[in-house]
């Protein structure tokens, strides 16, 4: 096993940059966490899950699809350097997973994969959360994971560019803190995880009435935070622009509580009222996904709840969901 | 990929956001986690403010009029040009002939810039900016009654108190991130009344609502003070130590019983009452007021009235409490602070003092500065229509759509012997320019805004802008030193607000490597102060709290026969103002594409009218075309026309009229006629 001592990691990070473009954790000036680059501040893997999608690095919020000059039509630019992207949870590394499969589904997304493919992933895990509290291990589905045991970075690798990466570092034997890892995890890791299950059954027996909807609608101002926060969302515009001498057409993350997002050409909206659009956004995840794609796609990452600015993320939904409707059937 | 932490340019909440930007493109926003404001939130406009910025209509070269078509040009051309003429029309016609329109959109620094170059410059007193359209009314009013035309209290005040009378502000849709705080409080339990006929979402989660008629608010809030005095409800200890001409205020709604009060408003007695109980019975009571109080033609008295009800119960210089004018622009409180007005310098400090005068005139290094007052924006356009005013100079706003009457002011602008505009696309009014000069946006720039609460905040530059443009403040010191004058030479921003803090005691602590997080309250008047988040705590700013009694006036014009709707105007989530930057936004204009009009159903279906059908909304002064949008959202007699849409503009329809002490229109009723176009 590898380490990573947090006095090294600077110039660990650092030496990966002549190789990959890189996107960290890192503090921005106010204090904010992001997944930026190197100049962007501070590297920091503590705190958890940073605000902002991480899978932003391969679909950023706007980006550009083609540009026609002339007749003849190019298409954007791959990325330069291979990615190497760090900072998933856990539960992010599902939400990477789920949208990758989104993704290569019928039509191949290859604007998407120019950024994914042989991007290089490294999680996050151990004692990094917020206040130093425990993010359950990840145990693969990346290239690498930082673990946190509270002083240095344990690093698991998981693939041959995982192995690369790490291979300079010097070795541990740090099992019995991995395993003391690996069992709190196992608790830690179930969190929240049957809340949502419990909610999409209640979804799925259509026990939530339509007055709940209108009620958490009335509390949604369509600010499309929730939507642009979560990293299994993919829905996106398309727009065009005109210049002098070419057309350039780039697409934007859009966002279901927009009412034009379902609005139909004869201007009828099948979704015409916050409390339907709010019902579709929970719906969508908890009773339509697990249909098509066997799961729930909410992998309770948190950040809707974050960036909701009146608490109607999914998990508090959910909450208030399970409370209300459980308890009136069992009564 | 480079993070740039600035400040939403859209309304006066100030949130605070990052730009990510791509090899010198904007691809995304975001939110600031620790911003006091936002706390990681933004509203939809928030979260597209950087989609407009590389639009393909930017300007990017400046243009002057040549055979009727705008035509590029070179800086040099285009600056000299300006001066030239600006100077020609003074000589022949006087220092006043000439106009200077400020923006709320732009710094602070660009604000006092502007104020400096129309006196120090071109000697004229002929500046002012679209606070004149939004809170004239406030400043006017709250300086009279406390001291200080500017919000008492700050957003984090609706954590923390007990009550929140909202009465004309759809704050959810207009200061979105304010409204959430709303929204919480009454979640966790504190009252709301909402007091506005239309049933904005605010009223959906609203102990009570009160759907008065347009233009009854005096009657309103006299109604409700009656009772409180009545049912002796205020709060006498601070009346007593704190406040003068009570006995006036008594004197004043003695007669104004709920009955009355309820003839004229439309409201029953019992709500009234119940308003006034409700209001007075809570240990921490906010008022938050928007246009809905302002942009009437007694706007001034709506305010001496907000103002009089809290001094009344004693909510004013505690957590939790406070007149609250919700300022509408990113920096429209900025633009007031910075002196973009006619009758003050910076801080508001009167051109009519002597030694203000004095004081601004060394410090720019100039013999004299003019010392009557000039001429508010609005009295402008009509002295433009009358051949009084010669030359106008706008920067960054576009009053062919904003403005009221249409008609009057296209007369006013075509009459012009010179019209200068300066703004980011070829807006409305740019396009009837005589020369136009391309600037820079806010993510092109450095600066600071004032946002709603008085915080000072950094602007920062994220991107050069396009093409030539120039950021505002460029393009004014060049306009300074092509004047001849050579008191405009600065290294940047930072150094303009050294000069402003040297020369505003409410600014006086303010300097850029103290603004860096999250910016500063003013007043600051000191470099060791850590700003003032509530004004008036142990005293007021004009020593002791002045009831100041409004009497009843109704709207100046009322609905008839033959314009037998009231007509009230606004803005809706998705768009900011004139459209120019949220109509070049993907998403937002997704959202609303077109005119429209909201019509209560019963009214539709005594007109035969479905929704969206094409109707012909017309006033005294003008006639568009929008589409019907039927919603109970209005009462019956009433409808609402957004002023975003060049090709169905609200203003082509509203009137003229202005309060005859802050000259702020009466954009909120007028009267108009509907039919269906077949």
């Amino acid at each position: 096993m590898k380490v990573l001592y947090p006095e090294h990691i600077p110039a660990f990070f650092t030496a990966l940059a002549s190789r990959f473009e890189l996107r960290l954790p890192v503090m921005l000036s106010d204090g904010t966490r992001t997944i930026g680059s190197l100049e962007d501040g501070p590297i920091a893997l503590m705190g958890g899950a940073v605000p902002g999608k991480p899978t932003a690095a391969f679909f950023p919020q706007q980006g550009p699809v083609f540009t026609a000059v002339e007749g003849a039509v190019l298409p954007s630019s791959d990325q330069a350097n291979r990615l190497f992207v760090a900072g998933f949870t856990g539960r992010d590394i599902d939400c990477l997973r789920f949208i990758d499969r989104f993704f290569a589904d019928g039509w191949r997304d290859d604007i998407y994969f120019r950024q994914r493919a042989g991007a290089v992933i490294a999680g996050v895990s151990g004692y990094c959360g917020p206040g130093g509290a425990l993010l359950p291990l990840i145990g693969g589905g990346c290239d690498l994971e930082f673990v946190c045991d509270g002083k240095c970075w344990l690093v698991l690798t998981y693939s041959q560019a995982g192995e690369g990466i790490a291979a300079e570092l010097p070795d541990t034997d740090a099992e019995e803190v991995l395993h003391q890892i690996r069992i709190e995890s196992l608790t830690a890791a179930n969190e929240g995880d049957e809340l949502i299950q419990r909610a999409s059954q209640l979804l799925r027996a259509n026990r939530v009435p339509d007055s709940f909807w209108s009620e958490i609608g009335d509390r949604c101002i369509s600010c499309t935070g929730c939507n642009l926060a979560c990293p299994t969302c993919t829905c996106f515009g398309v727009q065009d622009w005109r210049y002098a001498n070419n057309i350039e057409r780039s697409r934007m993350w859009d966002s279901c509580q927009l009412d034009g997002f379902m609005r139909e050409a004869s201007g009828h909206n099948p979704l015409g009222s916050e409390a339907l659009r709010t019902r579709r956004r929970i719906h969508h995840k908890l009773a339509a996904d697990p249909e098509r794609w066997g799961e729930i796609s909410c992998f309770l990452c948190g950040r809707c709840d974050v960036v909701c600015p009146t608490g109607i993320g999914i998990l508090a939904v959910a909450m208030e969901m399970v409370d209300r409707f459980e308890q009136e059937t069992i009564r | 990929m480079k993070r740039t932490l600035t400040v939403c340019p859209y309304c006066g909440t100030g949130c605070s956001f990052y730009l990510v930007s791509d090899g010198g493109r904007l691809v995304g926003v975001e939110p600031s986690t620790t911003h006091p404001v936002s706390r990681g939130g933004l509203c939809v406009k928030g979260w597209n403010a950087f989609a407009f910025v590389h639009h393909s209509d930017r300007l990017t070269t400046p243009l002057i009029r040549r055979n009727g078509t705008l035509t590029p040009a070179s800086w040099d051309e285009a600056i000299g040009l300006v001066v030239d003429r600006l100077r020609s029309i003074q000589q022949r016609h006087g220092y006043d002939s000439v106009m200077f329109s400020s923006s709320a959109k732009a710094t602070n620094e660009e604000n006092y810039l502007l104020m400096k170059l129309a006196r120090a410059v071109f000697a004229t007193n002929n500046i002012d900016h679209c606070a004149r359209l939004c809170h004239s009314s406030t400043v006017f009013g709250l300086a009279e009654t406390f001291g200080s035309g500017a919000m008492t209290n700050s957003i984090s005040c609706f954590d923390q108190t007990d009550l929140i009378l909202v009465i004309g502000s759809n704050t959810t849709e207009q200061h979105p991130l304010i409204g959430t705080r709303i929204l919480n409080a009454a979640q966790r339990g504190a009252k709301l009344i909402v007091a506005d006929n239309r049933r904005i979402r605010l009223a959906r989660h609203a102990d009570l609502h009160l759907r008065h008629k347009n233009g009854s608010d005096v009657a309103l809030i006299n109604g409700m003070m009656h009772v409180i005095i009545t049912e002796g409800l205020m709060d006498r200890l601070f009346i007593e130590q704190r406040t003068e001409n009570y006995a006036a205020l008594a004197a004043n709604v003695a007669d104004w019983t709920p009955e009355r009060a309820a003839a004229l408003t439309g409201l029953e007695a019992d709500e009234i009452v119940a308003a006034a109980r409700m209001f007075a019975a809570a240990g921490r009571a906010m008022i938050v007021y928007s246009m809905g109080i302002t942009q009437h033609s007694h706007g001034v008295d709506n305010v001496r009235c907000c103002a009089a009800l809290s001094l009344l119960t004693g909510n004013l210089g505690r957590p939790g409490t406070g007149v609250n004018p919700l300022r509408g622009q990113n920096n429209v409180q900025g633009g007031c602070d910075m002196g973009a007005l006619p009758d003050v310098y910076s801080g508001y400090q009167k051109v009519a003092d002597p030694l203000q005068r004095q004081k601004f005139a060394r410090a720019w290094g100039v013999s004299t500065l003019p010392e009557r007052a000039g001429l508010p924006l609005t009295h402008a356009m009509d002295a433009a229509a009358s051949g009084l005013l010669r030359g106008m100079f706008i920067m960054g706003e576009n009053p062919l759509l904003s403005d009221p009457d249409q008609a009057h002011a296209r007369h006013a602008l075509e009459n012009l012997e010179l019209l200068v505009v300066q703004d980011i696309f070829l807006s409305e009014t740019a396009a009837m320019a005589d020369v136009v000069l391309p600037a820079a946006c806010y993510a092109e720039k450095e600066g600071t805004f004032t946002n709603t609460e008085r915080r000072i905040q950094r602007v920062r530059k994220a991107l050069d802008p396009p093409g030539e443009a120039l950021a505002d403040w460029e393009i004014i010191c060049a306009l300074a030193e092509r004047a001849g004058y050579g008191g405009m030479r600065y290294s940047g921003p930072s150094q303009v607000m050294d000069e402003i803090a040297s020369l505003t005691p409410i600014y006086g602590g303010i300097a850029y490597d103290r603004l860096d997080r999250h910016g500063l309250q003013w007043p600051c008047p000191g470099k060791s102060h850590s700003g003032t988040p509530i004004l008036h705590m142990e005293s007021f700013t004009r020593g002791l709290g002045r009831f100041s009694p409004a009497s009843y006036r109704p709207p100046a014009e009322a609905v008839d026969d033959e314009y037998p709707f009231v007509l009230t105007t606004g803005r809706t989530y998705f768009h900011w103002h004139t459209g120019t930057m949220t109509r070049r936004t993907h998403l937002l204009d997704r959202e609303e594409r077109t005119a429209f009009v909201e019509i209560h159903p019963d009214d539709a279906g005594r007109l035969d009218v479905r929704d969206r059908d094409e109707l012909l909304v017309a006033s005294r002064r003008g006639e568009i075309r929008v589409a019907a949008r039927l919603t109970a959202m209005v009462v019956p007699g009433v409808v609402f026309i957004p002023f975003h849409f060049a090709e169905g503009a609200a203003n082509a329809l509203t009137n003229n009229v202005l309060d005859p002490e802050s000259a702020i229109p009466e954009f909120k009723v007028c009267a108009v006629r509907i039919r269906r176009v077949v």
